[in-house]
């Protein structure tokens, strides 16, 4: 941050006599002028003489150096605190952030919605967003000093109360405090963004700041494709917490009061509750007593210095706009990743799974975004940054968007690594109330053959705005024996255009999602906006993309063999006997054979044979013979045979007896007669009708 | 049959597929491979005439377990055979970085008549010999050089002409042209001959119409099936080779099968090969042969299905009995 200029003298200095609670006069007074000359100051008519300067730093407790570069407040009369709501006037008690329930307290759930609100909030659109999540586990002296930063002491009366309640809130954090209490160790979630807008606006107007920190269910949308940044997503992060608190720092990409860096905020979520007889609404912030008068009593963001961020585990790297989520208490509600290595693990792949699009670029182009999950044990790594490679989660998929990229898609496919692209059209009609015809928009529908790993194929994806995936769906009413792909549909801006009809399209697309933004279909918004038939543009759009898969996937249809069906039917060769259905074997077979090479060199085998029932009894010959891989297999002999069980050997014969099921036999083959040493030669067991010219 | 190997083979699947292939060096289109019936269809409208076909194969193998027994000199190969044609060829593969082990055997058009099977072997030297087989993929591909669709399913020729028209190449048809259908079985795939010349038989046998006509359709078309099963039949039977030592040889391709599927109802108390070699003796020796006539029509009949067809039709024509009165 070097030697850059603070704010405007003035709004600075009226800031720090809020915080000391001290009036202009008095500050006049004490510097011997007029009121006057304070004020005109405060209202930037004219700066103090250098003299003045540090007369004024004197009388604020700070040096010179902060009054002349104004990047920090003199040392603050009101520590840094928690300031709890007081409850309603009205007596109305909430039992916990209705927003925060809305969401499952998943981690895949949690980098979808908080990775989602760094892609829509992405800063530069030259350079990818950055977003890296660190898991880091604290115990002992780390802990303790964790802990301390935090103003724990203060905290945990409250906690204490609001754990003893019955409502689901109460025993999410009930189970927190005793596994924190009983384990001594606390796992903190970092979710950092660079290169991303950061928490930029008015402590309590509109503004992207207001909308996190302020307004838990307020959607507070800017960029024209946003599926709702900083919307109701924002409350993962909340129901994350297992302690209902996160910490924020965040660096600005447009100054507040003259800043950019280290405003720091904690917002702690916990039920109504009383403490020390003092009635509470719910929510607190760790932040500043705020000095305007209109919020007294409230908390504010703060202008942290380096020492307290690093306390706080809010330290940023570098001065890239954008904001770190501290989740204190992290855990994973659904159940499926209990250690921080599966915790690790599912983030990956949720970033794997939902953001592929945005992290795949092709040769010449950046991604839209880039991810990476660290996980630590104070402070030192315990499973390394592992940037997330979206081929490897997702290989079809971004291949086929890779060589949409890179120009390198083909009309027909004819290799496991190509993509084929065909276009499907929309028509986007005109606004309600206007005139004409619709415009063509050309969504690009790419297909590639899927990996042999996948476990899900044959589906279709439908992308736009930031590649953000709106559908995933099985393509219907495929040939049989198609053989497996995956689609990728891009329309509007995910299609890369910037053209009007590209805009139509993309607005026309959004208007038909529904608020979880996963289908396109009908809605109010569609049916308000535009004219008549809008509806059936959208269906014809679905139906035609899924014909245009199937188009190519599909074998060529080519008249094969002729002639009329109901014979083609009856005359078919192999297929596991068809017409007759199949049949039960009805001689004795071998079931199994087990055996080895004796020091003679000879074959000892054990054989298990298959009987079906029958009244009389089976004359069979066993038959021993060396595989071989063309014409016929040489025959060896017996050197002994052993009857087993229903079984009886007569002249080198072998009678089974009648009715039963199974028999057995042993035998060892004659040496003499091997026509290869038997370790060269595979052995075959099989059982033959006895002839009577035989033996 | 049971086999026992002397050595220390793979218990772990070798499980291949052709990834894509290649027609003279022209990229074949992947709708003509099935990854499902592990089928390549090679015979397209397009190129009627080519040279070399090369199949680009991806293998995987057990690699953890062959790094843990007794194996080395690990080799990967690729094997093309055809019984009717001999073929037999064997293509080393390499191993690729990622384990997985990659190779494009060829296939020469000349060298296959109809259809070649793929399979993959692994060879190794076990207990200081070397190149033994330790173990082989079970699912294996099918390379069919005539087929214009992957399927692994065949079916008979029907091929509908007007033998009265004495027309290239079927001139000798004319002989019958009185006949409504025949059945030849000497090619590499049996084909009946519809004669639509005959007046009649091709609305008959096409679709559509009332349910007698469905009916007599099904008796005819059994009719016909029978006939070209029992010819089918004949024609394996005539096909099967003595080898030196006497044993008897399996006939290739579709003889192969008819003779698999039909002996069990022929001579159900016998085990396939007991069965080949008194089916043998019986034709050779002239004794008993006779006797077997009617175990073969019996066979040929199930599988044309005319119980059934004579059943639909008997029913039909009670019932239209019954409109009647």
């Amino acid at each position: 941050m070097g030697n850059e200029r603070g704010e405007g003298f003035g709004i600075w200095l009226a800031r720090q006599l809020r915080r000391q609670d001290m009036t202009q006069a008095e500050l006049a007074a004490a510097l011997g002028i007029t009121r006057a000359g304070v004020s005109a100051w405060i209202t930037g008519r004219a700066e103090p003489r250098e003299d003045k300067k540090r007369a004024i730093a004197e009388i604020l407790g700070t040096d010179e150096a902060t009054v002349h570069l104004r990047t920090v407040d003199a040392p603050a009369a009101r520590p840094i605190a928690w300031y709890h709501r007081p409850a309603h006037a009205d007596g109305g008690r909430e039992f916990g952030n209705a927003a925060a329930f809305a969401f499952d307290a998943d981690l895949a759930v949690l980098a979808r919605e908080a990775t989602q609100n760094s892609l829509d909030e992405r800063h530069d659109d030259d350079h990818p967003v950055r977003v890296r999540y660190v898991l880091h586990e604290l115990s002992g002296e780390h802990l303790r000093s964790f802990l301390d930063a935090l103003a724990w002491e203060d905290l945990l009366p409250h906690y204490e109360v609001a754990a003893a309640q019955k409502q689901k809130v109460g025993g999410v954090i009930a189970e927190g405090l005793r596994d924190l209490r009983e384990t001594d160790t606390l796992l903190l979630l970092r979710i950092d963004d660079f290169n991303a807008s950061g928490l930029t606006g008015p402590e309590y107007g509109d503004g992207r700041f207001a909308a996190v920190v302020r307004r838990q269910l307020d959607s507070h949308k800017t960029s024209g494709h946003a599926g709702g940044s900083y919307g109701l997503g924002k409350a993962t992060l909340w129901a994350t917490s297992r302690l209902g608190l996160v910490l924020i720092n965040s660096t600005l990409s447009t100054p507040h009061e003259g800043r950019r860096e280290r405003r720091v905020i904690g917002r702690l979520d916990l039920p109504w509750r009383e403490v020390d007889g003092q009635a509470y609404a719910g929510p607190a912030w760790l932040g500043e007593e705020d000095t305007d008068p209109e919020f007294k009593g409230v908390s504010r963001s703060w202008w942290a210095d380096e020492r307290t961020t690093e306390r706080l585990h809010l330290s940023r790297v570098g001065s890239d706009p954008g904001t770190s989520f501290l989740v204190v208490g992290a855990h994973d509600a659904a159940g499926d990743a209990g250690t921080v290595q599966e915790m690790h693990d599912k983030i990956v792949r949720s970033l794997a799974e939902n953001f592929w699009a945005a992290m795949t670029h092709g040769e010449a182009t950046a991604p839209i975004m880039e991810a990476s999950v660290t996980t630590l044990r104070n402070g030192q790594v315990l499973i390394k940054e592992e940037r997330v490679d979206p081929h490897a989660h997702e290989p079809a998929r971004c291949r086929a968007l890779k060589a949409y990229l890179d120009g390198g898609t083909v009309d027909h496919l004819a290799g496991p690594e190509q993509v084929a692209l065909a276009h499907v059209p929309l028509t986007v009609p005109p606004l309600r109330g206007d005139k004409g015809p619709g415009v063509d928009h050309r969504a690009v529908l790419l297909v590639t053959p899927a990996d042999d790993a996948d476990t899900k194929p044959n589906h279709l994806v439908c992308m736009r705005g930031n590649r953000m995936t709106v559908s995933v769906r099985r393509v219907p009413d495929l040939p049989m024996g198609t053989n497996p792909f995956q689609a990728v549909l891009l329309a509007g801006h995910a299609t890369g255009a910037r053209t009007e009809d590209a805009d139509l399209a993309e607005a026309f697309l959004r208007a038909s999602e529904p608020p979880e933004h996963d289908d396109w279909n009908r809605t109010e918004e569609l049916a308000a906006r535009y004219a008549r038939g809008a509806l059936s543009r959208i269906r014809d759009f679905r139906r035609e993309m899924n014909t245009v898969v199937r188009h190519l996937v599909a074998r060529r249809e080519q008249k094969t063999g002729g002639g009329p069906a109901v014979l083609r039917e009856l005359l078919r060769l192999d297929g596991g006997g068809t017409s007759a259905g199949r049949r039960i074997d009805s001689h004795p077979t071998v079931r199994n054979v087990d055996g080895e090479l004796d020091s003679s060199g000879a074959w000892r085998v054990r054989v298990e044979v298959k009987l079906p029932p029958r009244d009389d009894a089976w004359v069979m010959m066993p038959v021993a013979k060396f595989d071989v891989r063309s014409g016929s297999k040489p025959s060896v002999r017996w050197a002994e045979l052993v009857a087993g069980e229903n079984c009886h050997v007569e002249n080198g014969h072998l009678r089974f007896d009648a009715r039963m099921s199974t028999a057995s036999f042993s035998g060892v083959t004659d040496v003499a007669s091997h026509p290869v040493p038997a370790e060269m030669a595979r052995l075959v067991i099989d059982l033959q009708k006895a002839r009577s010219g035989a033996a | 049959m049971k086999t026992l190997m002397p050595y220390a083979t793979l218990a772990g699947e070798v499980t291949f597929k052709v990834a894509a292939a290649k027609l003279d060096g022209r990229d074949l289109p992947l709708s003509m491979l099935s990854q499902q019936e592990r089928v390549v269809a090679l015979h397209q409208v397009e190129r009627q005439k080519w040279d070399e076909a090369r199949l680009d194969l991806r293998v995987r193998i057990p690699e953890a377990e062959l790094a843990e027994g007794p194996w080395s000199d690990v080799v990967c190969v690729a094997v093309l055979t055809e019984g009717v044609s001999n073929l037999r060829t064997v293509t080393r593969l390499n191993r690729s970085a990622d384990g997985t082990w990659v190779g494009s055997p060829t296939l020469a058009r000349d060298a296959c008549r109809t259809r070649a099977e793929l399979s993959v072997s692994v060879v190794a030297t076990v207990d200081g010999v070397p190149g033994r087989i330790i173990g082989g993929s079970e699912e294996n591909w099918l390379v069919d050089v005539l087929a214009r669709k992957p399927v692994r399913q065949r079916e008979l020729h029907i091929n509908e002409v007007d033998f009265g028209e004495n027309q290239k190449p079927y001139e000798w048809l004319h002989a019958f042209k009185d006949a409504p259908w025949l059945v030849e079985t000497s090619g590499d795939m049996p084909t009946v001959h519809l004669n639509t010349g005959f007046e009649g038989i091709t609305e008959l046998l096409g679709s559509g119409g009332s349910t007698m006509e469905k009916a007599v359709r099904g008796l005819i078309a059994a009719q016909i099936a029978t006939e070209a099963w029992t010819a089918m039949f004949h024609s394996a039977v005539s096909d099967i080779e003595v080898a030196e030592d006497g044993s008897l040889e399996w006939p290739s391709g579709w003889r192969d099968w008819v003779l698999r599927a039909m002996l069990p109802d022929v001579l159900p108390d016998l085990s396939p090969a007991d069965a080949l070699s008194e089916i043998h003796s019986r034709r050779v020796e002239t004794s008993g042969w006779n006797e077997l006539q009617p175990r073969i029509q019996y066979a040929a009949s199930r599988r044309a299905r005319v119980a059934k067809n004579l059943g639909t039709a008997i029913r039909e024509l009670d019932r239209s009995d019954e409109g009647d009165q």
